[in-house]
């Protein structure tokens, strides 16, 4: 077990370091700093001054030097000004100018995790408080999802070919086949709109006490998560991500159901409600436990279009900005984020499929 | 100036409009259920429900991508004063001698919603499906031989893969569809190697099968290399000497991010299926004849895994399809004219409170395209289960 | 008071000029005032010129306290001098103030300064400072924090650094010219420039403009707020939003005309303006940033009235001549008559401006020249373009990914290609657009106001200058430039200006289909707080009732 966990973190570095790299090599070509420079010290610069900026803040160097810069395994780029005072990747990250005050190597090794140019931030910062808003918004997803998938799931398959599997498993694919941007839309059209929708009928019924009925904006969820602000990018995300579970759990379920022992039960006489609570549906959840651990990374890019769409800003939100703006050492940052997400969630899927089967054992 | 139309003439001129459309499903349909028997499992899909109703769906569109000229009421792009957010069944205001009505109203930019959705059909349908096969050749292609052999091949295979799943989809869109990659040889490189793919597959495709009989070996393996590596140099390259072939540099882009971000997942399910298949009787059979691995992986192992597949091959299409609609959504990739639903959705829902039209018409198109590949699927998969 | 008098019986002889020329119509009234005013002529003493009193004073004063929510943008802070937006200096204004402020009305009022006066050919200039200012760190602000000031201003080495043009009346080899300034006492100086200059007062309302500490070295003024006025930062986060609270340590110089409001709340939603709309309709927002297209009659639909604010903003679609087949003068001229600029204004820019003539002069600039409008002929464009061989050729027009932008760029590609002509449109995110703007064969730019119709043609037509987009080099056009850089009177600016436009005309140097006005939309109960033409956001005057 220990062995195996060990090749697992051992494959989850490489793969980091692998990405990571990708990554800065995409950032770093030289158009994209060339919009690096322009988006930090004016739009309309000449060139000469892009070179300047470049070389100013240390973008001249080779690629590969820097990468080792942002690793921590080369020593950080310096430069001494006229009066003495000494700039530098390091002198930087630490707020000092006096020569020697500052660390030789500062980068992910060190625990440096640079500075991010979108934000002026420390991306550490930046990322671990984006992280924990979209957490909330994950947890509040799964627990609505997962017990609706389960419930559509089960249902559906309980009885396969009967008009309920058949209304409820089309229900499945239609959520599958509506993107976030269309639900996303089509909701805050119908539910947060003080134009058209429910909310204006619901104003004149004087059901409701404001304009609207669910806020189309989820900014203040930052502050407070309200059943108001947070209802909608919930149901966004859950909607989507939800037929595909339920599609797996009712063909998991339909399997069950021809099992052996669920026969036998039957002709024993044990009652239907009985048999599909007490027999079938702990075997039928095995398959659609790991499905809801491998779906969590994917809910981590649904994210990114619901954030933007709702104005929350979560870490999809960041990934945007961060893209869009070419900040470099955020993007490793979040790189690195989305690596250990995904390959952490296939562990814990992998070590959860063995307690939930005991016919498998790792080896 | 002629009178607004009212829904029910709306729907009524909507079904004149797609005539060309409804007589080749009639005629389809009618073939297709009066030869069903001996089509295998083409066939079998009109058995079930679902599956026919799915097939209407996705050949709805797809008629309507063909027919696209014959059904729109104006060119896409045309912009007509004073339709600006029209209501749908506005009338124009100089008709000329064109249509009079724009049946679903017009955008923001005064444009034809109707034919705009129309011409989206196409142009979804010129990427997805052609996308969907890329990515499903390289997977395949790479996938066997993992499945197959094992070993090293495998666990390098496999660990590019997870590399390549484990980043996001939206950091890869725009890290690989930005405009700066466009002007640098990451994209032509990446198409170089992954349009090389499909050459390659049927080049050892037909092979592997006739190595044996050298004369129709050398014709079919010598014409796959003509008309692939013609196609091949339009495509990747831009330099297709007779001009028939080739992809405009921001399409390209999309292209090869779309089949870079699918493949992976393709591979990993022929891996899969194969390491299921290859344990099987029928290939120790092979085996034993003697045949060569790239006999068993393709003509033995892929035929039994063709199922599955074609199932994959049906949602993946729905899925390439929203993928296109989120690069739109991010205004990434596609031409910013473009009637292609995904960017018009994204610029019709700045106005849905308002003008719901110009976002739903496309969103409804793309919601039924993709529910009818997934019906499609569903019934596939129904009727291949049970053989 | 002293000073008071003497503006008011020694009011600067061009400005009774432009007086006349305003009562005769010749001038805007809005022109009268920038022009005047920047000559040294205090507002009121402008309006008298006019024989008009200045607008009655608010007729609501807003009530002490309350907190305001505004939709705008925040950016990443760095040295004002560098600012690229305004929305970066427009967080700021609540402690960095500036010495001259550009007024709704087109007048330019003193802050900082308490006044100035320019000499018969406006090329010395005595600047009062204002007197009672201080820091609010306490140190008072006196003349030589001007002088300071305009050093940094003049510093061309810092990259980004947008004023050193403003200031190069003052400046030599990227910096100060020795003796540009000459300090008289603590609270006047004087400049002195080496050409003649009217716009360098005008220059100093510009947004990058700010008034920093002489302790200012490093690039962040809200991490370090020293400033003169009332309020101060809580928190800034980019992307996210700002918050500035009333400060109650500093006593402001202006008090009781202002500083109504505890709290400003900044809330940066993204460039969706539908995000924005749902952030009203939930009460979020109280008004937003600027209001473009449909959305000023949806935000109106949900109770935020709108507010215009007229100005010669626009957009340049412009071709350069140093590409092909731009440099054929009869491509550009042929794509310009396929074009009808009303049709753009209509579904482009919803009508919210005003139709203008492919040559960048705006009718209220003083020296504008009035023309025959372009010449429309869809027909004779595509036999041009034929004639040219590029019948099968494929335009391209590129544009930044902004909303309004886009879609004017796709109401002229739809004309072109009504016509006949192949075109293609091109979209490049906010981002990536900067990095070769001024290289584009054919793309749109964004160019906002000037006071003065030559300043843009200075800045932008004039062979070789850096923001040359067009690539336009004409010898011609730039000697007859000079002479209008060198006549006051606006008359007989204008008979040169007749030739300037025709030349621009001929060359066919650029589509400009329209004058963009600006829009504002904020709760009825927000006071103060109406569009401004160059998108400032003075908070510390905006108040509730």
């Amino acid at each position: 077990m220990l062995l195996f966990l060990a090749r697992r973190i051992g494959v989850m570095l490489v793969t980091a370091l692998c990405l990571t790299f990708v990554v800065f090599y995409l950032t770093n070509l030289p158009a994209k700093l060339e919009t690096l420079a322009k988006t930090q010290a004016g739009s309309r610069i000449s060139d000469a001054e892009v070179v300047s900026w470049l070389e100013r803040n240390g973008y001249n160097q080779p690629m590969l030097l820097r990468y080792g810069e942002w690793l921590g395994a080369v020593p950080g780029w310096t430069r001494e000004a006229d009066d003495g005072s000494i700039t530098g990747r390091c002198y930087r990250l630490a707020s000092v100018t006096e020569p020697g005050a500052a660390p030789v190597r500062c980068g992910l090794i060190q625990g440096y995790w640079g500075n991010s140019t979108r934000f002026r931030a420390d991306v550490a910062n930046v990322i671990s408080a984006r992280l924990g808003a979209t957490g909330m918004l994950m947890l509040w997803v799964l627990i609505v999802m997962v017990p609706m998938a389960l419930l559509v799931g089960v249902l559906a398959g309980m009885r396969e070919g009967s008009r309920t599997d058949r209304s409820l498993s089309t229900f499945a694919i239609a959520s599958t086949a509506t993107p976030e941007y269309v639900s996303g839309v089509v909701f805050i059209a119908l539910f947060a709109s003080s134009a058209v929708g429910l909310s204006p009928l619901l104003v004149s019924w004087g059901v409701i006490e404001g304009p609207v009925l669910f806020q189309g904006n989820a900014r203040s969820a930052l502050e407070k998560i309200t059943f108001w602000n947070f209802f909608l990018p919930v149901m966004t995300i859950a909607l989507y991500g939800m037929g595909y579970v339920a599609r797996i759990t009712r063909a998991s379920m339909t399997e069950v159901m021809t099992q052996q022992y669920i026969r036998t039960a039957r002709l024993k006489g044990v009652s239907f409600g009985n048999i599909v609570l007490r027999h079938a549906l702990r075997n039928a959840l095995i398959a659609p436990f790991t499905v809801i651990m491998l779906q969590i990374p994917w809910l981590l890019n649904g994210v990114v279009i619901v954030e933007v769409l709702f104005s929350y800003p979560g870490f999809g939100w960041v990934l945007f900005e961060a893209a869009a703006n070419n900040d470099i050492e955020l993007l490793l940052a979040a790189s690195v984020v989305a690596v250990v997400v995904v390959l952490i969630t296939q562990l814990v899927s992998d070590i959860g499929y063995v307690y939930l089967n005991p016919r498998i054992r790792i080896t | 100036m002629m009178e607004p139309l009212t829904w029910p003439q709306i729907f009524a001129q909507l079904g004149i409009q797609f005539w060309p459309v409804w007589v080749a499903l009639v005629l389809l349909y009618a073939v297709s259920i009066r030869y069903r028997r001996r089509l295998g499992l083409y066939g079998k899909l009109f058995d079930s429900k679902i599956g026919m109703f799915g097939f209407a769906l996705v050949m709805f569109w797809v008629f309507t991508a063909l027919f696209a000229d014959l059904i729109l009421t104006h060119d896409p792009l045309a912009q007509f004063s004073g339709m600006r957010n029209a209501a749908p069944g506005s009338a124009l205001r100089d008709p000329g001698n064109g249509y009079p009505h724009f049946l679903f109203g017009g955008d923001a930019l005064a444009r034809d919603v109707f034919s705009r959705m129309v011409m989206g059909a196409r142009e979804v349908l010129r990427i997805a499906p052609f996308a969907a096969m890329i990515s499903f050749m390289i997977g395949i292609s790479l996938g066997l031989p993992a499945g197959y052999i094992g070993g090293r091949l495998d666990t390098g295979l496999t660990f590019i893969a997870n590399l390549v799943l484990a980043f996001p989809v939206i950091l890869l869109f725009f890290l690989l569809v930005a405009p700066e990659i466009q002007n640098t040889a990451i994209p032509r490189v990446m198409a170089g190697i992954l349009f090389l793919m499909p050459v390659l597959f049927f080049t050892v495709l037909l092979n592997a099968r006739f190595f044996t009989q050298p004369m129709k070996r050398n014709l079919y393996v010598g014409s796959v290399l003509v008309v692939g590596l013609w196609a091949y140099s339009g495509l990747a390259f831009n330099a297709d000497p007779l001009g028939v072939w080739g992809m405009s540099p921001n399409l390209l882009n999309v292209f090869v991010a779309v089949v870079f971000v699918n493949a992976p997942t393709v591979f990993r399910i022929v891996r899969g299926i194969t390491m299921d298949i290859k344990t099987r009787d029928y290939v120790a059979a092979a085996q034993t004849r003697g045949e060569g691995p790239w006999y068993i992986m393709l003509w033995e192992i892929l035929p039994n895994a063709r199922g599955p597949l074609i199932v994959d091959f049906c949602l993946r299409i729905g899925y390439t399809t929203i993928l296109l609609g989120t690069l739109g959504f991010f205004g990434l990739g596609v031409a910013p004219e473009s009637p292609d639903w995904g960017s018009t959705i994204n610029q019709g829902r700045r106005l849905l409170t308002v003008y719901p039209h110009a976002a739903l018409a496309p969103a409804l198109a793309l919601m039924s395209l993709v529910l009818g590949l997934n019906l499609l699927a569903d019934g596939l998969r129904e009727e291949s289960l049970k053989d | 008071m002293t000073q008071k008098n003497r503006k008011a019986t020694e009011l600067h002889k061009a400005a009774h000029l432009y007086a006349r020329e305003c009562r005769n119509g010749k001038l805007s009234r809005r022109e009268f005032l920038t022009r005047a005013t920047a000559l040294g002529v205090a507002a009121p003493a402008a309006y008298g010129l006019l024989g008009l009193t200045g607008p009655a004073a608010r007729a609501q004063t807003p009530q002490m306290g309350g907190t305001l929510r505004m939709q705008m943008d925040i950016k990443a802070q760095r040295d004002p001098r560098t600012w690229d937006w305004s929305e970066l200096a427009n967080v700021c204004r609540g402690w960095l103030e500036y010495m001259v402020s550009y007024e709704r009305d087109g007048s330019i009022q003193p802050v900082l300064l308490e006044s100035w006066e320019a000499n018969e050919d406006a090329t010395i200039f005595t600047l009062n400072v204002r007197p009672g200012v201080t820091w609010n760190n306490g140190d008072t602000f006196t003349a030589s924090d001007v002088a300071h000031n305009i050093e940094r201003w003049c510093d061309a080495s810092v990259e980004g650094n947008s004023m050193a043009g403003r200031m190069s009346a003052l400046s030599e080899d990227g910096k100060l010219r020795e003796g540009a300034i000459e300090i008289v006492d603590d609270l006047t100086l004087r400049l002195h420039l080496s050409s003649p200059d009217i716009a360098i007062i005008v220059n100093m309302a510009d947004y990058p403009a700010a008034v920093v500490h002489p302790s200012f070295t490093g690039d962040d003024p809200v991490g370090n707020p020293i400033g003169t006025g009332p309020y101060r930062p809580v928190s800034h986060e980019p992307g996210i939003g700002a918050v500035i609270e009333r400060n109650p340590d500093h006593t402001w110089w202006n008090e009781g005309n202002g500083a109504w409001l505890d709290r400003i709340e900044f809330l940066d939603l993204g460039t969706d303006p539908s995000a924005w709309m749902a952030a009203a309709e939930s009460g979020e927002i109280d008004l937003t940033y600027q209001t473009t297209g449909d959305f000023i009659d949806l935000f109106e639909m949900v109770g935020l009235p709108s507010s215009e604010a007229i100005t010669a903003s626009t957009l340049a679609v412009r071709f350069n001549q140093m590409q092909a087949p731009y440099d054929n003068v009869n491509v550009r001229r042929a794509l310009q008559m396929a074009v009808d600029n009303a049709i753009v204004l209509e579904l482009g820019y919803n009508d919210l401006g005003t139709v203008a003539e492919n040559h960048h002069v705006c009718p209220i600039h003083p020296e504008y020249a009035e023309m025959d409008p372009p010449e429309l002929d869809p027909a004779q464009a595509r036999a041009m373009i034929e004639a040219e061989g590029l019948a099968d050729h494929e335009f391209e027009l590129i544009s930044i990914d902004d909303n309004w932008q886009a879609a004017t760029c796709d109401s002229v590609a739809a004309q072109i290609r009504a016509a006949g002509i192949n075109i293609r449109r091109t979209i490049l995110p906010g981002a990536t657009f900067w990095n070769d703007w001024l290289n584009y064969p054919f793309s749109s730019t964004e160019w906002n106001m000037r006071p003065l119709g030559v300043q843009v043609l200075n800045l932008a037509y004039r062979s070789g200058v850096a923001w040359n987009e067009a690539g336009f080099a004409n010898a011609e056009f730039d000697t007859l430039l000079d002479e209008a850089n060198g006549i006051a009177d606006a008359d007989e600016r204008r008979v040169v200006m007749l030739k300037i436009q025709q030349i621009m005309r001929d060359e066919g140097v650029l589509i400009q289909p329209y004058w963009r006005s600006l829009y504002r939309n904020a709760r009825p109960n927000v006071l103060g707080a109406e569009m401004h033409p160059t998108f400032e956001v003075r908070y510390q005057h905006y108040g509730l009732s």
